[in-house]
């Protein structure tokens, strides 16, 4: 029961941060609309042309909007020394990155979710395939959250060099982009494709909190 | 009663504390001094057990707190010498997290009590952030009486405080001590304090 009260308390938090925060989420979405903008202008009028490369775009850029907001993944925490005290309080650092990656997945990456039906005008793509982006993007967000824990946990360890977390996000997405894009154009296989993509997000949930856990853990001793 | 055996701990090889020795009673009192980068703040750490020793045990009444980790957790209360407090949250959001957290007994008027305590009633609602220094180590020094835990381990709890907070700290110890607590601080100020043991750590 009062583990139970510890996790509300801290989704209490989180929530009151993200919307003391919420200008941070804007200008991700506005970057991310304004990215895709300049693809449709700098790729001229042709229809068919968008049709075709558009859901790629989409993804790419979904992708490189998400590593913006990766800095505030844990560094605040960190730097506070909060990562700390809630680990006293009794919930283990394994537990910890997982609360964490879940706020991130419902605060940060659910809003993208409402821009999508949106972006899909302007590359005027059919609606099955607007449905299609996002039931993917729904379980791909999932995955990019976890990547970004164990970027961001790993950055702690390097406060200079933040592009690094950048491409270990990038390296490791290749599988998630390589499936979600390729949803389009296996129109017979999409359930198989659809539990393709839930057993990678399951296998990052896994990897997820240990490997973020033990770079915290460093991190700390570190400090 | 807590049990330090024989601790050591080495960064880069560099020796920063070699079998260190401390044994702390029920209703005991302890102050660690010694000059700046001495390795007082890492003692502390390692005492916590945030930082893993090279060698040595601790005890925490009878058991050794790496294998009852949590337990040893349950019953302390660590302030550190940051601020933990979110900056973009308000005091009472804080305090309600801290609350939360250690699922203190404290209701709504003895938090408006404790704050009035140390002036910061009128920052209730206001982000942290705003506050001066010495408002923000007051407000990481209110967990102590907000945790309500046994075992008090301090950070230099007086820089930033004004003589009236310093005064009302003291008293706080006194009043911990007094009910069977155990503290265990750093500072280089000297608190008016009868039967305080000092540790030299140089």
């Amino acid at each position: 029961m009062f583990f139970i009260i510890k996790i509300f308390v801290f989704f209490r938090r989180e929530s009151k941060l993200f919307f003391t925060n919420i200008t941070d989420l804007f200008s991700n979405i506005v970057f991310f609309f304004l990215s895709i903008f300049i693809f449709v202008f700098a790729l001229g009028t042709d229809e068919q042309l968008l049709k075709t490369i558009g859901v790629g775009i989409i993804w790419s850029l979904l992708l490189l909007s998400s590593i913006l907001s990766l800095r505030k993944f844990y560094e605040e925490d960190f730097n506070n020394g909060i990562l700390v005290i809630i680990h006293m309080s009794g919930i283990s650092y394994e537990l910890l990155v997982f609360l964490k990656i879940i706020s991130h997945f419902l605060f940060v990456q659910l809003p993208f979710l409402i821009s999508l039906p949106i972006v899909s005008i302007f590359f005027n793509l059919p609606t099955n395939e607007v449905y299609n982006l996002i039931i993917t993007f729904f379980i791909g967000s999932l995955i990019l959250s976890c990547l970004g824990s164990i970027s961001a946990s790993m950055n702690l360890l390097n406060k200079t060099n933040f592009s690094l977390g950048g491409i270990v996000v990038l390296l490791f997405s290749i599988p998630l982009i390589i499936f979600s894009v390729g949803i389009n154009n296996a129109e017979s296989e999409l359930i198989y494709l659809i539990n393709l993509l839930i057993g990678i997000a399951l296998i990052f949930l896994g990897i997820a909190p240990w490997s973020s856990a033990a770079f915290i853990k460093l991190a700390i001793s570190n400090k | 009663m807590l049990l330090i055996n024989d601790l050591s701990f080495y960064r880069n090889n560099n020796v920063i504390f070699d079998n260190v020795n401390i044994s702390l009673a029920n209703g005991q009192i302890t102050q660690i001094k010694g000059k700046n980068g001495s390795g007082k703040t890492t003692l502390l750490k390692v005492i916590l057990n945030i930082i893993e020793a090279r060698s040595g045990e601790i005890f925490w009444e009878g058991k050794n707190i790496k294998k009852n980790i949590f337990n040893f957790y349950n019953q302390t209360t660590f302030i550190s010498d940051q601020y933990t407090s979110s900056r973009k949250l308000t005091v009472y959001d804080n305090i309600n997290f801290w609350k939360g957290l250690s699922y203190s007994q404290l209701n709504d008027n003895d938090i408006l009590l404790l704050l009035g305590t140390f002036n910061l009633k009128k920052y209730q609602n206001t982000e942290t952030m705003y506050l001066s220094a010495g408002e923000i180590k007051k407000l990481e020094l209110l967990r102590l009486i907000l945790e309500q835990k046994k075992l008090w381990i301090l950070d230099e709890p007086y820089n930033h405080l004004d003589n009236l907070s310093i005064e009302i700290l003291n008293q706080t110890f006194i009043d911990h001590v007094n009910n069977e607590g155990i503290i265990l601080f750093t500072s280089h100020y000297n608190p008016p304090i009868n039967k305080i043991d000092v540790i030299d750590f140089n």
